[in-house]
């Protein structure tokens, strides 16, 4: 008796698999022609940004099992990384000597840090944007994994350690510009273009970051590094077993997820033209759990389309206080009913619905095959 | 030689507070491996139980204290009931659950009542202040001092020394063995939460004439009392006892030698490190896995 699922062969798979991601990233591609409003572009820009933290920590969370609660720190790293530099680059009306940022020169700093000094060049920053996040995760996950804390501790040491970080910049206000964070930036500019925060080229570059991140992730999921994780991820003891450095690779990806998250934090510094540290806050940080969550944290499309409708929609209700008082209602009690019966969030309800529709295609063409049958025989 | 002992009192103090949000917390995590981010969000339906009990009743904060613990108690067999029980074997999904929870009660709260600040008043019996070692102190933080004492007492005693403790306990060991021994381990649980929930609500009425109370008061409390918890030990009541004063004690003298941020700081890095190395806690016996 032969299968009666159609046998796709691995490239057709593939395919299969990245076609909602292309679907995704060629609708947002598309939205400037469609949105001929700069100020919402911005906003959605915005959300695009968060879309891409999101899958940060559905890499870590979703593939690898590690709920990382302090995601948003690496993403303040690289939101401030990305401040620092266009910070100095901006002409401040009260300079100090050699150019001081003006929060220096209100707090008596005489010499710009000798930590600021190499963020005059902005390809240091946009790669310390992406290396410093990664180089923290892979020591604070070097510090957890390598002593085998898992589940919950996990958690905890992660919002603690962001929670340290965030207070630390707060306090140290004559050189992180404290609770106020940096503020005045100059544009972005690479290669002469100019990055202005409402302008289009803005948009495209944020959006081809997403289609990057999610390639990226996308692609990470599929080596054999990525399907260790995974396997960890459901059994991280048999792995061990087996002679896998489990630690190593659990690092790993929670370096990767990091690194990913410190890109989304310097876009957001373009984005939004500053940089504070609520960008590394508790709240932030719990809400991309939220959106990861409700997306579906096991699907990298999922999670971020999952941040950039909650986001998106929380955004346009917040015009009118009432309304965003009880949207967060909603969404608490909407959160709980996803975490309740829908552990796989919207992309878990996308996959079973979509393959009820195929079985039922299925099932309808071999209804209409087997009559067709009988009608032959018959005659 | 007084400044060392008002610092000793202030951490006293501080340790108080800790232990009465802690207790319940502990209670739950403890026995039900519940992470509990709803537990602020109790503690803050305490105070407001309080402000309402005082405000539209009229009721003095001590008189309202037994009704307070019973309704935040029902909240928290509610929750239990019919969000908590659903996630049985997903202890994870638990954290993401009850932190919705929490939102929802918060929202809530500053739907009906409203985000402005409310205030509780002191008892009247209890604002004065009294002679503590040759340094004066107000009545109430005694107060607080002793009614977290004995909130611990009675639960130790309701743990140890009643069948519905004992119960709980035989569940901890072994879920399975227990119900067949003809515990009912669902009602078991609800109560316990109930229960801890109850301890929240009493420490936010209790604390509320000392803050001001606002929906948003719990997220504060959960963080320290969640460090309380990790740093006394799972499932060892005493060690939660030990672990809110030195907690309290090390607060009050890092933020007396530098500032409130820096011990902020130093207290979590030092529990982060804590968890890395002892993640069963300070007070627990190693048990065999």
């Amino acid at each position: 008796m032969p299968s009666n699922a159609p046998h796709s062969s691995g490239l057709q798979r593939l395919i299969a698999q990245l076609a909602p991601l292309l679907i995704v990233c060629a609708i947002v591609f598309a939205l400037p022609v469609l949105l001929n409003n700069d100020f919402l572009l911005n906003k959605v820009a915005r959300y695009l940004v968060l879309g891409i933290l999101t899958i940060s920590l559905g890499l870590s969370w979703g593939f690898g099992g590690i709920l990382n609660l302090g995601q948003a720190m690496s993403f303040g790293l690289g939101s401030y990384a990305m401040a620092m530099a266009l910070k100095l680059k901006t002409v401040p009306v009260h300079t100090g000597a050699s150019g001081l940022p003006d929060f220096m020169v209100w707090n008596n700093v005489q010499h710009l840090p000798w930590f600021w000094e190499p963020f005059r060049s902005l390809t240091f920053a946009i790669a310390a944007g992406l290396i410093v996040p990664a180089l923290v995760a892979a020591a604070l996950g070097w510090f957890m994994f390598r002593g085998r804390v898992t589940g919950v501790y996990v958690s905890i040491i992660t919002l603690a350690t962001m929670v340290v970080i965030n207070l630390v910049i707060i306090d140290q206000q004559s050189y992180t510009g404290g609770f106020n964070g940096i503020t005045d930036l100059a544009q972005l500019e690479i290669f002469g273009v100019a990055f202005d925060a409402y302008g289009r080229a803005t948009y495209y570059l944020v959006a081809s970051c997403v289609l990057l991140s999610l390639l990226v992730a996308f692609a990470f999921t599929r080596t054999k590094a990525g399907l260790i994780v995974q396997a960890i991820r459901d059994h991280e003891s048999r792995v061990r077993y087996f002679g896998y450095d489990v630690a190593l690779y659990q690092i790993f990806v929670f370096a990767l997820s990091a690194a990913i998250a410190g890109l989304a934090g310097m876009l957001y510094t373009v984005v939004m033209e500053f940089a504070s540290p609520t960008f590394l806050g508790v709240q932030l940080s719990l809400s991309v759990v939220v959106w990861c969550a409700v997306g579906g944290r096991q699907s990298l499309v999922g999670a971020f389309l999952g941040a950039v409708l909650v986001a998106g929609m929380q955004g346009a209700l917040s015009e009118s206080a009432a309304f965003l008082e009880t949207w967060t209602l909603v969404m608490g009690a909407l959160f709980v009913l996803v975490v309740l019966f829908l552990p796989k969030g919207l992309a878990g309800l996308a996959q079973v619905v979509w393959r009820w529709i195929v079985q039922r295609r299925q099932a309808a063409g071999r209804g209409v095959a087997q009559g067709v049958g009988q009608t032959e025989g018959s005659t | 030689m007084d400044q060392f002992i008002e610092q000793i009192v202030t951490g006293l103090s501080i340790g108080s507070i800790l232990l009465l949000v802690a207790l319940g917390l502990s209670i739950i995590y403890g026995s039900m491996g519940i992470i509990n981010l709803a537990h602020g969000e109790f503690v803050m339906l305490g105070a407001y139980a309080a402000w309402v009990f005082h405000t539209y009743l009229g009721l003095g904060l001590l008189a309202s204290l037994v009704p307070i613990f019973l309704v935040v108690a029902a909240f928290g067999w509610v929750i239990e009931r019919y969000v908590l029980s659903l996630l049985n074997n997903r202890p994870l999904d638990t954290i993401l659950a009850t932190w919705g929870v929490g939102i929802m009660l918060q929202q809530a709260v500053r739907l009906s009542v409203g985000s402005e600040l409310r205030y509780v008043q002191l008892p009247p019996a209890l604002s004065d202040s009294m002679d503590v070692f040759g340094i004066s102190v107000s009545s109430y933080r005694v107060f607080l001092f002793v009614a977290s004492i004995a909130l611990f007492g009675a639960t130790w005693l309701l743990m140890n020394r009643t069948t519905v403790g004992m119960k709980l306990r035989a569940i901890i060991q072994d879920r399975s063995v227990a119900a067949s021994f003809g515990i009912n381990a669902k009602r078991v649980y609800a109560l316990t939460f109930a229960y801890g929930a109850g301890l929240a609500g009493l420490a936010g009425a209790l604390v509320s004439p000392l803050k001001s109370v606002s929906p948003d008061m719990g997220t504060g409390y959960v963080v320290d009392a969640f460090m309380v918890v990790v740093l006394g030990g799972v499932q060892s009541l005493a060690g939660t006892v030990a672990s809110a004063f030195i907690l309290g004690e090390l607060s009050g003298g890092i933020a007396f030698l530098q500032n409130d941020t820096v011990a902020k700081a130093i207290v979590l890095l030092a529990i982060v490190v804590l968890i890395r190395f002892r993640p069963e806690g300070l007070f627990t016996a190693r048990v065999r896995a």
